[in-house]
């Protein structure tokens, strides 16, 4: 039997179009599904993607992948590797496991949705493997945590945490329901795979397979090493996509949808690798800051692809720079201080050896968010740890459902006022923490408007008793599942 | 006598709070409230007296809030007034 080298077979295997004979083109591919924006069929068959793979292929290193990390599963173990880890790291994992592990299973549906609905055969195979993808994804991490429940029961967040209305998930749901559970397959081939995947998760999981292997964790860098081979070849799908929409017109309508999710990425990865890398990393382990990362990163190298294609920067560009040196800080210091309303053990990360690696890296850190901490730390020494904790909520963006932290931006001089922006829709008023989280909100109300905020639901009487003991039952925090102090406030009383 | 739910922050601090206050609270009480969660917890006592500003306006200490046109959900920020 004649061997056929790839490139004779690939683009006839992949070619599954059909001529269809007893529907219509737009009853296969209705438009809230597909989001083909009228381009015509032949257009589509232009797309073709960077990344080729046969199934056979896919096959053969998935399992090689398998095996590999959960053999390296299996010995670790049976170590004490895990007991040994630094407390802020066992907080980088369990945030990341809880956050990240079920919307891997969400995006599974996402990319079937892409594997049906994408206008392009050649884009519907590459997604079949993105669908594969994301289910071993969400497997892996299901499975990796479940090996960690003897040590650390918050590891069971992995799988609880979707199931709960805790604020970190609202917002992160709230996310992935605008990415990819609820778009269609245009949409989120520009915002899922080319917006958060290229533009930052699969740079985010190589630096951290690094940071991981750094501290000693050999099983999480196995298996963020093992995902991220997955990200970088089915985020291709971003690319032709968004040639397949520029050639054909609509380069205005993908940038939309890039500034759109560039930002909402943005905001998420700030609160989750932002605090991972500035504050929870051991010191002796951080390579660059979390600004550092995004400038060498985001900045240049991703925001050169989509200057390629000719598109611009977002409009919001030079707000998103200023942000680089103080949302993430803002933000670290309202999760501490509502650390009983997370599952993992936020440190605080301002030792006083941390806090001159903070100013190196944001020259002026002590004078503005180091103040707050001076506060904390004497309310510490002082033995008054209550403190330190909170008794009311912070008010919450409309859109990303994060705190609203514009007082953070006015202390770091970058904004005039700590008010919320407003704006009213069908009779409702609607807070935002931004000028981009609000221009996302007003572009399309009535995708965004039914999605209650935490003060929402405080306000509507959902949340009873109406203090924090009921706000953290509503989010389904146990005491032992509460967050505490990750070293025992040891930062503060050395 | 009417619940307020507001907006609130104040100078020095990182973020806005929910604050359910009364329509009849003067702003004076309405920034000792404010006060409460933030000062001596995020940002140090300075002993001066505290003022508050709704909409651009700095309110008189003893005006009551829902008189001075502060609405649900307005944001209301305090501050240590200068020596």
């Amino acid at each position: 039997m004649p061997r056929l080298s790839r490139s004779d077979w690939y683009d006839l295997s992949r070619d599954m179009n059909w001529t269809l004979r007893y529907a219509r083109a737009e009853e296969v591919f209705p438009e809230e599904l597909s989001g083909s924006h009228g381009v015509t069929a032949e257009a589509w068959e232009r797309w073709d993607e960077p990344y080729k793979i046969g199934y056979r292929e896919y096959v053969h290193n998935q399992v090689t992948k398998d095996t590999t990390t959960y053999s390296l599963k299996n010995a670790v173990s049976r170590s004490k590797l895990f007991d040994r880890l630094d407390p802020g790291w066992k907080s980088v994992i369990l945030a990341h496991y809880g956050a990240i592990t079920m919307p891997e299973y969400l995006a599974a549906i996402g990319e079937a949705r892409m594997a049906r609905f994408g206008r392009s055969a050649a884009w519907r195979n590459t997604a079949t493997f993105g669908a594969l993808d994301e289910m071993r994804h969400g497997q892996i991490q299901a499975f990796f945590t479940y090996g960690l429940l003897g040590k650390e029961p918050r590891a069971d967040w992995a799988h609880k945490a979707y199931h709960t209305d805790n604020w970190v998930v609202l917002a992160a749901r709230s996310l992935f329901d605008d990415m990819f559970v609820a778009n269609d397959a245009v949409s989120m081939a520009l915002q899922l795979t080319f917006t958060l995947e290229t533009g930052f998760t699969n740079l985010q999981f190589l630096a951290m397979a690094a940071d991981a292997m750094d501290v000693g964790d050999l099983e999480f860098g196995a298996l963020i090493s093992s995902i991220q081979t997955d990200e970088a070849r089915h985020s291709q799908q971003g690319e032709p996509t968004i040639r397949v929409l520029i050639d054909n017109g609509h380069k205005e309508w993908g940038q939309f949808l890039i500034d759109h999710m560039f930002w909402r990425a943005w905001r998420v990865f700030a609160v989750l690798t932002g605090l991972s890398m500035d504050y929870y990393t051991p010191l002796e382990s951080r390579r660059m800051s979390f600004k550092e990362f995004i400038e060498e990163w985001v900045v240049e190298q991703f925001a050169q692809q989509f200057r390629d294609f000719g598109l611009d920067y977002p409009w919001y560009w030079d707000d998103f720079r200023r942000e680089l040196s103080w949302f993430h800080h803002g933000i670290h210091l309202g999760v501490w201080t509502y650390r009983p309303t997370v599952w993992w053990n936020p440190d605080a990360g301002v030792s006083a050896a941390e806090r001159d690696w903070l100013e190196e890296k944001y020259p002026g850190w002590n004078d503005t968010f180091g103040r707050n901490w001076d506060v904390i730390q004497d309310n510490l020494r002082n033995g008054d740890v209550a403190a330190t904790l909170p008794q009311t909520l912070p008010m919450m963006c409309n859109l990303c459902q994060i705190p609203i932290i514009r007082a953070a931006g006015v202390l770091a001089g970058a904004l005039d006022s700590p008010a919320p922006l407003r704006h009213t829709y069908k009779g409702k008023t609607y807070l935002f923490c931004s000028e981009p989280c609000k221009w996302i909100f007003t572009r399309r109300p009535e995708r965004f408007a039914g999605h209650r905020s935490l003060i929402d639901r405080f306000l509507g009487g959902d949340i009873d008793p109406p203090d924090l003991g009921g706000v953290l039952a509503y989010m389904g925090l146990s005491e032992a599942e509460q967050g505490g102090d990750a070293t025992g406030y040891a930062w503060a009383t050395r | 006598m009417a619940p307020l739910p507001l907006s609130v922050s104040f100078d020095g601090d990182i973020t806005a709070l929910l604050l359910a206050v009364d329509d009849q609270d003067t702003a004076e009480a309405v920034g000792r409230q404010i006060a409460a969660h933030v000062v001596g917890r995020r940002v140090r006592d300075r002993g001066t007296p505290i003022r508050v500003r709704h909409d651009g306006r700095v309110l008189p200490p003893g005006q009551r809030v829902g008189e001075a046109g502060v609405r649900p959900l307005d944001h209301v920020e305090a501050f240590f007034d200068e020596p």
